[in-house]
């Protein structure tokens, strides 16, 4: 344990001390029985979690830089004003409620009373308004932290613990907006360092980074979250982060007790692992933490309608020529489910009511591909070489349509170029995926919408009437209606074709059953969140 | 020796610089743009964001003018700031280099504990048992794949025998003990790999020398064979060899990217590999000095080290 760690065990120790006599003079009243019972409900703290992952953050800056809630070890530093539980619904965490006028169109937080930066300030209004005002601008900001803010007019200070949000647009969803991944909250005294020693408010505080070496966390002693029995959160001492990029390597590391939990075992090897290790090591199943698909350039192009009046025919015919269950069973081992929208059963915002995607039907797509004007000219499926699934949907696609006669060419190509190419229109499939989305406005009013940036980007897709869907959504209050109206939604895509959905992205956590306790996984794959996931687990042994 | 070594650094420095050009006009000429992977793409005011970040970070100039800009902090030893994580290139790059030179100086030296003797003894004991062991084994040293070598030694070594970490770094400064027991496994994979290369070396280049005259002539003086071998024919037999290290050490220093991930191993050539896929265009210049530094120093020393085995040699 570092230093720090220790001095500040010594307060928590303290703030135990009190706890547990508190406590201990309260069960002295109803009896012994009823003292070892509560004894036992008390978990264990401690110790320091060595966490394999992935990925890792790209810099320290929480505004500036997408910090992955799901595979990134800095994560344990964020905070917001609204949390999530495991179900990824929206709850109280700096903001201890909030509240939305009639029209929606102003939302008020009521700020937690106590609750601390990491440097000990005070997490008040005026420094909330200085984050929400930083998060927007673009000389500070990443552009998918700003976005979520953009029907943000204004933000004014009723008082110390009071914030409203003035908006634009009426939004029902702002408050799930909100939630600390993406909107994080810094310590505005400390921005000097944010890029060498950040300093925010989540359950863990920042010690040391190495970039894709080593993160090191200790416990935050003054978070705000505590457990039912008043233990503050989170248990752990600390954490460390220990990014390994191949699969195989995190894998091996967890088996030879270097390292106590890891996030994506590799579909490969997730049943095997599962069957031959099951005694020692737990699994964590994510049934979805984003969701695969294909989108098809309807900019310009061969798939365009600009530049081809057969281009849905063809596009049809691509969608009968994709076998769905291959990609299930090569890319993803069989784990997980085919998409046909972008939640999966899963997901709160998951709809039986969506009519798919046109079925694989190999002659079909050859006598469509043979019809449509087009059908013999070549063109381009681009895959970034980041994500495996991606890359291996991507050539797995490829082979189907070369075997139902499309003069296809496969792309495999980094981050930079990918980008390069989606700007420029240079592709006509892009095999991709995008990742799950708290709130369905995070993905139909980003992505569907026709003035949705990334639409124009990306897809260019234009749907008057799932525009208005999408709009209406916006306003709408009632989720079952809401889930309703974006299956609606679903079904314009399915029978247009800007994207094919393909499949729904699972992820396996494996952890040391012997050491780490208590651990829960969400059902979208983050790592922290409240009541559970690593605010809750300690290390044994 | 001392007006050579002079001499020897004098022309670092327009090595460098044709480096450094090359370097920077390769990079100008990559596709996709740093700036375009730092301002994310999801909102509705990304050409305001990437005018901010390209104005900020001098994208807006000429790339001569950038050029001669990075050349003129680099002079004053400022190699500048990473465009992604915006920390210090001293923080990023160079801090990696001790573990880089740890884990490619033991390699090495690990090849050549392993290689001299084996070579040396494979030529003096030509056709004999240790011969064909030394063949074969230097033979399936070559043929065998570095990163699958590695693999192996991971799953025997860490998974099933459970002596050493599997991956990771501790630096010798902090834990020397506990630094050696993750060096190990990834300097062994070098060595081996190295040692296969180098044994063939030694042997051949030790035949070359033992039919020579001097060596007969050493011989029907009466010497030892002791003395023949390791006096007079090894010391020669060396040049090749010690030539051929240091060219495999200024490449290891360089980075071994695909051992880097195996093995978790913070080294340099992995930075520099996620810089180019980044296009974070300061840490890879800085980064392509670093290891031309390295080439140019190596091959400086290697010089010098000829004349050590043998003082007839003249530097030039």
């Amino acid at each position: 344990m570092s230093d720090e760690a220790t001095k500040k065990g010594n307060e928590r120790t303290r703030r135990s001390f009190l706890t547990a006599t508190t406590a201990l003079a309260g069960t002295a009243l109803v009896g012994e029985h009823a003292f070892a019972d509560a004894r036992k409900r008390n978990p264990k703290r401690g110790g320091t979690l060595r966490f394999g992952t992935r990925d890792d953050s790209i810099a320290l800056d929480t505004h500036r830089n997408i910090i992955y809630f799901v595979s990134h070890p800095l994560t344990g530093i964020t905070g917001g004003l609204v949390d999530f539980d495991d179900k990824m619904q929206p709850k109280p965490a700096v903001a201890e409620s909030w509240d939305s006028s009639s029209d929606l169109m102003t939302w008020t937080f009521k700020l937690r009373r106590g609750a601390e930066y990491h440097n000990g300030q005070t997490i008040d209004a005026e420094s909330v308004k200085w984050n929400i005002e930083r998060i927007k601008d673009p000389k500070t900001s990443h552009a998918f932290t700003r976005s979520v803010l953009s029907d943000v007019e204004r933000v004014t200070v009723d008082d110390k613990h009071t914030i409203r949000f003035h908006l634009k647009e009426a939004h029902a969803a702002l408050d799930i907006n909100l939630i600390y991944y993406p909107v994080n909250l810094m310590a505005p005294g400390a921005v000097d360092t944010v890029d060498t020693h950040p300093v925010n408010c989540g359950p863990f505080k920042f010690k040391s980074w190495r970039r894709l070496d080593v993160c090191e966390l200790v416990r935050f002693e003054n978070f705000w979250e505590t457990d039912s029995e008043g233990n503050s959160l989170p248990y752990l001492d600390g954490l460390i982060g220990r990014p390994k990029k191949e699969d195989r390597v995190r894998l091996t590391a967890l088996r030879t007790g270097e390292l106590d939990l890891i996030d994506n075992v590799a579909y490969a090897d997730a049943p095997a692992f599962k069957k031959d290790h099951g005694k020692t090591f737990e699994t964590y199943p994510v049934p979805q933490v984003g969701t695969a698909m294909m989108f098809f350039n309807l900019k310009n192009g061969l798939l365009s309608e600009k530049d081809n009046p057969d281009a849905h025919l063809l596009r049809q015919a691509i969608a009968h020529a994709i076998d769905h269950e291959g990609i299930h069973q090569a890319v993803f081992n069989g784990i997980g489910e085919i998409s046909k929208g972008f939640y999966s059963s899963a997901s709160p915002w998951h709809s039986k009511d969506i009519e798919g995607w046109p079925k694989f039907d190999p002659d079909k797509a050859k006598s469509l591909r043979k019809k449509a004007k087009g059908g013999d000219e070549k063109f381009t499926i681009i895959a970034n070489d980041t994500f495996p699934y991606m890359q291996q949907s991507g050539e797995l696609v490829h082979a189907m349509l070369k075997d139902a006669g499309f003069n296809a060419v496969l792309e495999i190509l980094p981050s930079p170029v990918m980008l390069e190419k989606q700007n420029k229109g240079d592709y006509n499939i892009d095999s991709t995926a995008n990742s799950y989305r708290l709130d369905p406005d995070g993905w139909y009013g980003r992505n569907i919408l026709s003035s949705a940036p990334e639409n124009r980007r990306r897809i260019g897709y234009k749907n008057e009437k799932a525009d208005q869907i999408i709009l209406a959504a916006r306003k709408e209050r009632d989720p079952v209606k809401r889930r309703l109206m974006y299956a609606d939604v679903e079904t314009l895509v399915n029978r247009d074709l800007p994207m094919l959905y393909t499949h729904f992205v699972p992820l396996m956590m494996a952890g040391n059953r012997a050491r780490v306790k208590n651990y829960a996984v969400s059902y979208s794959g983050p790592w922290s969140y409240s009541g559970a996931g690593m605010r809750r687990t300690w290390i044994e042994g | 020796m001392l007006a050579y070594t002079l001499r020897r650094i004098a022309q670092l420095v327009p090595v460098l610089l044709v480096l450094s050009v090359a370097v920077f006009a390769f990079v100008e000429a990559l596709p996709g743009s740093i700036v375009d992977t730092l301002v994310g793409t999801e909102g509705g005011d990304i050409e305001e964001a990437r005018a901010i970040l390209t104005k900020e970070y001098g994208l807006d100039r000429p790339v001569h003018e950038r050029y001669v800009l990075w050349l003129g902090r680099a002079l004053q030893g400022d190699l500048g700031k990473s465009l992604v994580t915006r920390r210090p290139i001293s923080t990023e790059l160079l801090s990696r280099i001790p573990a880089t030179v740890y884990l490619a100086s033991v390699g090495i030296v690990l090849s050549m504990l392993i290689a001299v003797p084996l070579g040396t003894f494979a030529a003096v004991r030509r056709n004999s048992a240790v011969d064909y062991t030394a063949q074969v084994t230097s033979l399936a040293g070559i043929s065998i794949p570095e990163f699958w070598f590695a693999i192996l030694c991971v799953l025997l070594f860490s998974l099933y025998l459970g002596w050493l970490p599997s991956s990771g770094y501790v630096s010798p400064l902090e834990d020397f003990w506990g630094s050696l027991q993750f060096l190990i496994l990834p300097a062994a994979a070098i060595g081996f790999r190295q040692a296969a290369f180098t044994t063939r070396l030694t042997r051949s280049s030790m035949l070359d020398e033992l039919s020579k005259e001097y060596v007969d002539t050493a011989r029907s003086l009466g010497h030892s064979e002791r003395k023949v071998i390791f006096k007079y024919t090894l010391r020669n037999a060396m040049i090749p060899t010690i030539t051929i290290s240091g060219l495999q050490l200024a490449n290891l220093l360089g980075g071994t990217v695909v051992l880097e991930s195996i093995f978790a191993w913070p080294g340099i050539g992995r930075a520099i590999f996620e810089a180019i896929l980044q296009r974070d265009y300061p840490l890879i210049q800085a980064g392509v000095l670093v290891l031309g530094v390295i080439v140019v120093v190596m091959n400086l020393l290697v010089d010098l080290t000829y004349r050590l085995l043998n003082p007839r040699v003249k530097l030039a």
